[in-house]
């Protein structure tokens, strides 16, 4: 019981107690008493055994609540002021010990090991024996690969797409702008620049033009210049076989330019 | 057979515990059982060679088996850290704690430490859990701490030492490094561990 007692370097209360066993051990006579005595000397022996390794470390007195503190340190403790009457902490120190802490020491402490890494397959494992380990990676990588390839191109194709669907709506839309109109108004044929012009973008003005192109290259509607010399735009009345009618219409290419000055 | 025994220590090798030859046999060997120690020897060439581990028996009576990294460690930051890196970190406090103790310490001198750490046994740890579970179970299991019960002690109490898979990953000379860089010391400053660091290969 009074372990701490015996261990202290400076006690010789471990002598002294084997002493009195021994001679104790004179006035033995039966077995019982023997057994006492020799489990006494098991005691005893570990209690030398330990007070030797005490001398030992005291030589080079490892100073573990230093190498705490330190720990503490590297894992990046946030020391807040403590108050001295915390009676709680005994000494230790206070302070918010982040939630990464221990990765953080852990990580510093795998270069001291030669562990072999955790070996997993990157895909999960069926239950069939999958294929060797390392050929598995490289082809993991290969199909990576190729699959962002695939992605690439099958994005681009649908902005294309989704492109050509918007000018064709566009084109459409307007088209159908200028038969509505017509059709409540079918003398009044439409000034180019009412049409197309966007008081609110010059971007957006110049699409229109655009779109409108395409309606007149297909010939729905044609452009002519009216008494000012300004164009109006006037959609083409269908006939019969009017592809061959299409085909007959003169084709004249021109030219409009509209700089953002003129556009102002 | 070779390369299922390859895969089969690979995937064994995933929680740390130690590999024992009857379900080698079980499992892979088979009918081979003859040419047992060749495939075996096979499968260590191939775990060298292709993956730079080594497979080491560290108990010659039971036949049980480590994987052993032979490669040094990669340094980084942006290294995947998980459950696993933490873990190591408290193990190598609790071995660097042994080793400068003299080899063995006490399960209280232990816990005492980890306490200042703030690492107690019967509280539910952040990262760990179940702590006492961790380090009296899973690193025993593990073979990386050895922990005997001292005889005639009541209520028992018990002694830490370093278990074979430790002493195959590490040694005394890292860990008294390890120490050595958390003190911003040189390694010497403890002579004694350190005379005993450098005795070792």
């Amino acid at each position: 019981e009074n372990r701490e007692d015996m261990l202290s370097s400076k006690s010789n209360k471990l002598t002294e107690a084997l002493e009195e066993a021994n001679k104790l051990f004179s006035g033995v006579s039966c077995a019982r008493e023997a057994a006492l005595d020799a489990q006494f000397l098991v005691l005893a022996s570990n209690l030398g055994k330990e007070k030797a390794n005490e001398l030992h470390s005291e030589m080079t007195a490892f100073d573990s609540p230093a190498f705490a503190e330190d720990l503490l340190t590297f894992m990046g403790l946030n020391r807040i002021e403590v108050e001295e009457k915390d009676s709680d902490n005994e000494g230790f120190s206070g302070g918010y010990l982040p939630s990464n802490a221990w990765h953080k020491l852990g990580a510093e402490t795998e270069k001291y090991f030669r562990r072999a890494p955790s070996f997993h397959y990157m895909l999960g494992s069926f239950k069939s024996e999958p294929p060797v380990p390392r050929q598995r990676i490289e082809r993991q990588k290969k199909a990576t690969g190729r699959e962002e390839k695939r992605a690439m191109p099958a994005q681009l194709k649908k902005m294309e797409e989704s492109h050509q669907e918007a000018t064709e709506k566009e084109v459409e839309r307007i088209l159908r702008l200028l038969q509505t109109h017509f059709k409540n108004d079918p003398d009044l044929p439409i000034s180019f620049f009412d049409l197309v012009i966007d008081p609110n973008s010059f971007a957006r003005t110049v699409e229109n033009i655009f779109h409108v192109s395409f309606i007149i290259r297909d010939g729905f509607a044609q452009i002519k210049l009216d008494e000012d010399k300004l164009p109006i735009i006037e959609p083409v009345q269908h006939h019969e076989g009017r592809e061959e009618d299409r085909s007959n219409l003169a084709r004249n290419q021109a030219v409009i330019s509209l700089s953002h000055q003129e556009w102002k | 057979q070779v390369s299922e025994l390859v895969q089969f220590l690979l995937v064994k090798d995933q929680k740390k515990i130690p590999i024992k030859r009857s379900d080698i046999l079980k499992k892979v060997i088979g009918e081979y059982k003859d040419v047992y120690s060749e495939i075996v020897n096979r499968a260590g060439r191939t775990l060298q060679q292709v993956f730079g581990l080594q497979l080491v028996e560290i108990d010659t009576k039971h036949h049980i088996y480590i994987l052993v990294s032979t490669l040094p460690r990669t340094e980084g930051e942006n290294l995947r850290q998980d459950d696993q890196t933490a873990k190591l970190g408290l193990l190598a406090v609790i071995l660097s704690f042994i080793f400068m103790k003299g080899n063995s310490a006490k399960d209280g001198a232990v816990w005492e430490f980890l306490r200042r750490l703030r690492v107690h046994p019967g509280e539910r740890h952040e990262v760990f859990g179940d702590v006492r579970k961790l380090v009296m179970e899973e690193f025993v299991r593990q073979k990386y701490l050895d922990i005997s019960p001292i005889p005639l002690t009541d209520p028992v109490e018990f002694k830490f030492q370093w278990g074979p898979r430790a002493a195959k990953e590490t040694s005394k000379r890292e860990m008294l490094q390890f120490v050595a860089a958390i003190q911003g010391k040189e390694p010497s400053f403890w002579t004694s561990q350190f005379k005993e660091a450098e005795a070792q290969p």
